[in-house]
């Protein structure tokens, strides 16, 4: 068997359950956690896997065992945990998914007071707590009871009532299909759409089992099913979460999986019409299509590192009204500064009602932009040379190094960076066409591979 | 260190070494033994338990076993439990404090038999728990958790002809099938019962009404704060001494924390030894039956007269529940104990019994209606029995007890010297019996003879050598 590594970053702890994610390990975070933080409540949710109860227990027993009041808000939205950890008083929160990663996965996510994740510094703060494995461990008299947290999703719902029309989307009375991956959304996103939004909803992929039906990213390639869903029933729209309700992609009316991309777009297209005017945050990797919707709106967009941290927090500094990432993670400041598939689904309805237009036809409205991803393998320790031979091929060109290598050409871009998660070279490229984008990408892994 | 390994379980000092984090590596060992399986867990009510109770679950869930959680819940009404379940499991897990003081709780692992792992099973769990190479599930196969109520309906819906019993249910009908229920019922007792707040609590009204007695329960609010020190023995026993002759109680009960000990309350106020509690069972069980009475090497002297006298024969164990039991199913003993205030029934349940032994005092005072029980202690052949305990040196202790031997053989004092647990020393009057707690980090010295006088004068001798020895 080959080694499964517990993999520690930005991102959280995330482990092969039975392999590298054993309650021993998640409990030994959760104490550090607790020590970071300090003595007093921590919220704990988790997604739907079938794990996750086991990972919540050894969780809840870590915290104990420090003096943090474990308080259980069940099976949640990643993002709703986020919203309430800044709603109520506590400490800080435990959220434990892996997101979209596969069914054997398990990961436990670090929350801050204010409800973000934690920055590189603040994990780093954190992990080393880990590394020293010298907890302050509480006495018998001191040790904290399991509280539980009622009806977390409701302060979730309150804000988005307040962000968007909540009577011009229920007049509607939309069809909608919904792919819930057999995730979080299994037990919210149809008691959303339904009793929020005032919609038919024709839910799939809605046990909450954490046994996917589907590949877990909402990507087209797995959304078969719901776009099939959304034609027959005569939808005007189909939304696809992943298992933890933070990303949202969109099949229009005609069953078709637009791409993960112009979930973003849509939703800044309707921020800045109808809400608030502001810059616009999304990482390098984000298309041209925002340049677009920023000019429109004459307002500037600005460009972070990959990661959902790196975004909200920029967000926060430059009074950011809309942002995210273009893997369907749409973030609106008012409702709460992370990837919030639910305030995605509101805004977006919000938009059709708005225009009274359908997403084929919103879609043509824009240019046309097609983005080319591809990825090469490389040695471990390889990247360094070869980002570095791209910047001397580059030299009079502008080059953006905040993550990798990424240059503007005006009509068309690249970006190469090394991948955080595995041992390969990420290669992206945005073109007005699909031939020149996958020219720009292919030649340059042609010339990427060439021997030193 | 504040841990203890032994083969019946794990126990230690919370908020100190005994970390989640060993609790799951415990649970992980003991799933890797039964090698996955159908689990039952079950804790007092001490304020760590709780903790300790969801790091063992998760520990087992990770190996893939079935985790059935029965709340609080006495350890033998566990133990009783699992022999009356009616789908095979693999075994048991009670969390309790027991006999120790607050701060402390342990672990304790139960066989599918109902009876504590014996040391040789107890060995091999230690062996995966030093090896460190524990059983993983796949997600997949990630074991699930129930509640006891769950797990009984889940068994009543299938095709199972037999519904799996409530909890207390059948255990309390096969304990009034235990005793002579009619005759208990008659006296109409008035029984004061002093739980310290564990996890009996919540069962000696149903005990009470069972039996047919007004209860008079004393510190019987579940609670992690122990008021009063949880090991019966005389002076644990003020509460209900002080109180017992105003209202008018027959007997006072007092217990530990698991209801797995207890020692007895005169109706005059008199709180016996706790030495006292096996003598009146086994005194009361062999006037009707013969058969093979066990106890452990520093138990008193008077089990032995006992026996002899009703020809009944007396089989010697190291110290511990494990060890007593097990030679309880090798010899198909009658009754077993120690001096501790603890005694199995093995034809009742596999485990030191709280609730059996209170019904087989009360049906010892039914039958003999007349005396009391003042009189029924007071007329067994009784010695006097002093206690001591000695702190060793960490990790010195045992060279302690090798010179104290060395020393011991060198002058024996008419004495006969024997090793089954420890060192013991027989006279013809008494005996001394020297040995390393297998609870906590020192060494018990017990010492008993017809005279309080030379039990003490033998007692601080050893001492007075234990400490030269260091």
């Amino acid at each position: 068997m080959p080694r499964e590594p517990l993999k520690v970053g930005i991102s959280g702890v995330r482990g092969v359950v039975g392999r590298s994610m054993t309650p021993q390990i998640a409990a030994g975070w959760a104490e550090a956690f607790g020590n970071f933080v300090g003595k007093g409540p921590v919220l704990v949710g988790r997604d739907t896997r079938p794990t996750g109860e086991m990972v919540e227990l050894a969780v809840i027993a870590g915290l104990q065992s420090v003096g943090c009041t474990p308080v259980l808000a069940g099976i949640v939205p990643t993002p709703t945990l986020l919203l309430q950890t800044a709603t109520q008083d506590v400490m800080g929160g435990i959220c434990i998914t892996a997101s979209h990663n596969p069914a054997e996965w398990n990961a436990l996510k670090f929350i801050g007071r204010d409800g973000m994740f934690l920055d590189l510094m603040h994990s780093e703060e954190l992990f080393d707590m880990f590394r020293q494995q010298n907890f302050r461990y509480v006495a018998e008299a001191d040790l904290p009871i399991v509280r539980k947290l009622e009806d977390p999703l409701e302060v979730h719902w309150e804000k988005i009532r307040a962000y968007v029309d909540i009577d011009l989307i229920r007049a509607q009375g939309f069809k909608v299909a919904v792919d819930c991956c057999n995730g979080v959304g299994a037990l919210s996103a149809v008691p959303f759409l339904r009793d929020e939004l005032g919609c038919e909803v024709f839910p799939i992929h809605d046990t909450p089992n954490g046994r996917f039906e589907r590949g877990a990213e909402p990507t087209p390639d797995h959304l078969t099913a719901l776009c099939e869903t959304t034609k027959d029933n005569g939808c005007q729209i189909g939304f696809a979460q992943d298992p933890d309700g933070d990303r949202l992609a969109i099949v229009s009316e005609q069953g078709e999986a637009i791409g993960e991309d112009y979930t973003l777009v849509f939703a800044a297209q309707q921020v800045l019409e109808r809400h608030k005017q502001g810059p616009i945050v999304v990482n390098l990797s984000c298309g041209k299509l925002f340049e677009h919707v920023a000019k429109q709106h004459d307002v500037p967009v600005y460009r972070t590192k990959i990661g959902e941290i790196h975004v909200s927090t920029r967000m926060l500094r430059e009074g950011s009204v809309i942002g995210g990432e273009p893997n369907g993670g749409v973030i609106i400041p008012e409702i709460h500064p992370c990837r919030d598939s639910y305030g995605g689904m509101a805004i977006i309805l919000e938009r059709l009602a708005h225009q009274q237009k359908t997403i084929t036809e919103l879609r043509d409205e824009l240019p046309t932009y097609v983005i080319s991803k591809k990825k090469m393998e490389i040695r471990s320790g390889e990247a360094p040379r070869l980002l570095r031979a791209l910047r001397r091929r580059y030299e009079d060109k502008e080059i953006n190094l905040l993550d990798g290598v990424h240059i503007d050409f005006g009509d068309h871009w690249v970006h190469v960076r090394a991948s955080n998660t595995e041992p390969v070279m990420r290669v992206v490229a945005e073109a007005p066409s699909l031939a020149q984008a996958d020219g720009l990408t292919e030649e340059l892994i042609a010339f990427l591979s060439a021997p030193a | 260190m504040q841990l203890r390994l032994a083969s019946f379980g794990l126990r230690g000092f919370i908020g100190e070494s005994f970390t989640p984090k060993v609790m799951m590596d415990f649970a992980s060992a003991y799933a890797t033994f039964t090698d996955g399986g159908t689990i039952f867990i079950a804790r007092d009510t001490r304020d760590s338990s709780p903790m300790m109770a969801t790091a063992v679950t998760t520990g087992l869930l990770a190996a893939g076993c079935n985790v059935v959680d029965f709340g609080i819940c006495p350890t033998p009404i566990l133990q009783h439990r699992i022999a009356a379940s009616a789908l095979p499991i693999a075994g048991a897990v009670s969390i309790s404090g027991g006999h120790t003081g607050m701060g402390w709780n342990a672990i304790s692992l139960i066989g599918p038999d109902g009876a504590f792992l014996p040391p040789s099973s107890g060995g091999n769990v230690l062996d995966f728990y030093h090896g460190g190479d524990f059983l993983r599930a796949t997600w997949e196969s990630i074991g699930s958790l129930q509640t006891s109520a769950e797990y009984a309906r889940s068994l009543s819906s299938s095709d199972n002809e037999q519904p799996e019993p409530s909890l207390s249910t059948p255990y309390f009908d096969a304990l009034e099938n235990l005793v002579d229920t009619e005759a208990i019922r008659k006296q109409d007792f008035t029984v004061v019962i002093d739980p310290v707040g564990g996890s009996g609590c919540g069962f000696i009204a149903e005990f009470a009404e069972r039996l047919g007695f007004r209860l008079i329960p004393v510190n019987a609010e579940p609670s992690g704060y122990l008021p009063r020190e949880p090991e019966p023995r005389p002076r644990s026993a003020l509460p209900i001494a002080s109180m017992i002759q105003h209202v008018g109680g027959d007997v006072g009960f007092v217990l530990s924390s698991d209801m797995g000990r207890l020692s007895l309350v005169s109706e005059t106020g008199e709180p016996f030894s706790e030495e006292c509690t096996l003598p009146i069972l086994v005194d009361h069980f062999t006037t009707a039956q013969k058969g093979v009475v066990v106890t452990n090497t520093c138990t008193t002297r008077t089990i032995d007269d006992i026996a002899a006298a009703r020809n009944c024969r007396v089989v010697k164990t190291p110290v511990g529940q494990a060890s007593i039991v097990a030679a309880l199913c090798d010899e198909d003993g009658l009754i077993g104990g120690e001096g501790n205030g603890s005694a199995c029934i093995p034809t009742f349940s596999r485990g030191f019994d709280g609730f059996a032994m209170m019904a087989i005092v009360l049906e010892a005072m039914a039958l003999n209606a007349t005396d009391g029980l003042d009189a029924l202690v007071h007329r067994l052949p009784l010695y006097h029995i002093s206690k001591r305990r000695v702190y060793g040196a960490e990790g010195g202790t045992y060279q302690q007890l090798e010179r104290l031997s060395e020393s011991l053989y060198a002058d024996p004092e008419g004495g006969e010297i024997s090793h089954i647990d420890g060192i013991r020393v027989d006279w013809e009057d008494g005996w001394i019996h020297i040995r390393m707690s297998k609870t906590e980090q020192m060494i018990r010295v017990i010492s008993e003879a017809r005279e309080m006088e030379t039990a003490r004068t033998r007692r601080d001798k050893i001492i007075q050598l234990l400490n030269r020895l260091r």
